[in-house]
């Protein structure tokens, strides 16, 4: 385990704290994703997950250590729709995913935006995607949000991995907090994710930080 | 209670009731669960060949057939993947897959505002290891989810988020240390404890240590407290971890390692303490805090939904 968080120097008394949720359809990735930045590894027998699950690892940003907390949702729709209400209350397909980014926007115009990221997943398994590289970076594009494809399978691809995270914890350093009532030393943003294996249809997941 | 090969109903009463709490013996468990939780009444009651009929009859609704089929083979998979009955593929002749996506398609289409809710995937399996006639399992599935069961598997799942709220309050009340942990790191239950009851337990304590099974012997019996009293006889069991932890990180990891904590792990002992450590707890009580927080939730969520058509009139 060579991590970053394993060089930890001096404790730091406040440290920063950046809340990231991963939420998307049933099987897209979503645990493996979390699972391989946190742990550096690939789970091949995951079990579905029910509820809400909880994973974080140190990063270092720009010389700052910051304590990255990946919140791993259950995929289903009635789990998103009630089971995680603090943190996000609404759902969508690929079809309505720019209503739900509108709703978002909407309603963090206060802090004008939360940061996003949109990551295609199972990029291992090219020959069976259904959304080409291209369309994605459009809709990425169109809506300011960086793409990534990635495949937490592959140990080669682990790097991908950590800048999707990288990129988002870059992007929450650079963010004003979101509400006035939070904690000063915390932030929030969001990332999207869409799953590059269309074997299922509006395979799309989407990470929001909270 | 019952002479080998005799065919007699199990009726429930207290005699049964005393030896469903101190664990029904494996050879007989199917039947007395078919039995004691009347699904073996809805069973005769119900049409011949109903499950089958099921099996053959898809629902006209073409859109529901498919997400409903969707998402059940989504899971099976990734149910009990290193179980010997499932790890096999759902082809092989071995495998209780085939059987597993039976028994949630026919629940789906007899249930069709539930249609199949994550965790179901769990209980199905779990009944197949143990009861194994298919049929029989479909007809548990149902006593469970019509009967038993407050409605955690309903698209607002609102039976399941009341409980979260219940289980807050009898925290609160008696093992107030812990409440006030939760409450300083500010753990909803939900985090930690809804995959307790949408999954009755399974795969949050290990199947090989039997106080899963225990505690469905009562659930099917005495029906939906017992939940109650597992749950907070988890709690009194990693209550000293729990006041040691120093953030929610800590809370969320302890409460996962609930897998490997010897007392919980031990079905005797947890049982025992189960009748014991969560007293008192009425069942008139228990209705209370049940309906009082429903309510709250449905009131919560009622203005929410005002609130999102006050914000786009347009859509």
């Amino acid at each position: 385990m060579s991590l970053k968080s394993k060089k930890e120097p001096q404790p730091q008394p406040q440290r920063r704290v950046f809340k990231v949720i991963v939420i998307g359809d049933s099987d897209v990735g979503k645990t493996c994703l979390t699972y391989r930045f946190c742990s550096g590894q690939f789970q091949d027998k995951t079990e579905a997950t029910i509820g809400v699950d909880f994973r974080e690892r140190m990063v270092d940003v720009d010389g700052e250590l910051i304590k990255l907390q990946l919140w791993d949702t259950a995929g289903q729709e009635r789990f998103r729709k009630s089971m995680v209400p603090h943190y996000y209350r609404n759902y969508s397909s690929f079809q309505n995913l720019p209503a739900w980014i509108e709703e978002c926007n909407k309603y963090c115009s206060s802090s004008g935006g939360i940061p996003r990221i949109l990551v295609g997943n199972k990029s291992d398994l090219k020959e069976k995607s259904e959304v080409d590289t291209n369309t994605a970076q459009r809709y990425a594009d169109s809506h300011c949000m960086p793409l990534f494809e990635a495949s937490a399978k592959e140990d080669k691809d682990f790097a991908n991995i950590e800048a999707i995270f990288l990129t988002l914890a870059h992007k929450l350093k650079c963010h004003k907090p979101m509400m006035s009532g939070d904690y000063p030393s915390m932030k929030r943003a969001t990332v999207l994710s869409i799953d590059k294996e269309l074997v299922r249809k509006n395979s799309d997941s989407y990470c929001a930080n909270c | 209670m019952m002479k080998n090969g005799t065919k007699r109903k199990v009726k429930p009463d207290r005699v049964v009731k005393r030896f469903c709490r101190k664990g029904i013996p494996e050879r007989y468990r199917a039947r007395v669960w078919m039995d004691v939780s009347g699904a073996r009444k809805k069973m005769k009651k119900s049409q011949k060949n109903f499950y089958q009929t099921l099996l053959e009859q898809p629902n006209q609704d073409a859109d529901f057939e498919e997400e409903l089929t969707e998402s059940i083979k989504t899971d099976l998979d990734r149910t009990f993947p290193d179980n010997i009955h499932f790890k096999n593929g759902i082809d092989s002749n071995k495998s209780k897959q085939k059987d597993l996506l039976n028994i949630l398609t026919a629940f789906g289409r007899h249930s069709p505002t539930i249609g199949y809710c994550q965790g179901m995937n769990y209980i199905a399996a779990l009944l197949l290891i143990v009861v194994k006639d298919p049929e029989q399992c479909f007809w548990l599935l149902c006593a469970l989810i019509d009967d038993i069961l407050p409605a955690y598997y309903t698209k607002s799942m609102i039976g399941l988020r009341a409980e979260m709220n219940v289980i807050d309050d009898l925290v609160r009340e008696k093992f107030p240390e812990v409440q006030q942990k939760m409450d300083v790191y500010k753990v909803p239950w939900t985090l930690v404890a809804s995959k307790w009851f949408v999954c009755l337990f399974v795969d949050v304590v290990p199947t090989e240590a039997w106080t899963v099974l225990r505690v469905w012997d009562c659930l099917f019996f005495e029906g939906s407290k017992v939940l109650i009293r597992a749950a907070l006889c988890i709690i009194y069991n990693v209550k000293p971890a729990v006041l040691s932890c120093k953030g929610m990180p800590d809370v969320v990891q302890t409460f996962k390692d609930v897998s490997k904590n010897s007392a919980i792990l031990d079905c005797h002992l947890f049982m025992q303490q189960c009748f014991i450590e969560t007293n008192p707890l009425t069942r008139a009580d228990l209705k209370k805090l049940r309906e009082k927080n429903r309510k709250l939730i449905e009131e919560e969520d009622e203005k929410y939904s005002q609130k999102q058509r006050k914000s786009r009139p347009s859509r």
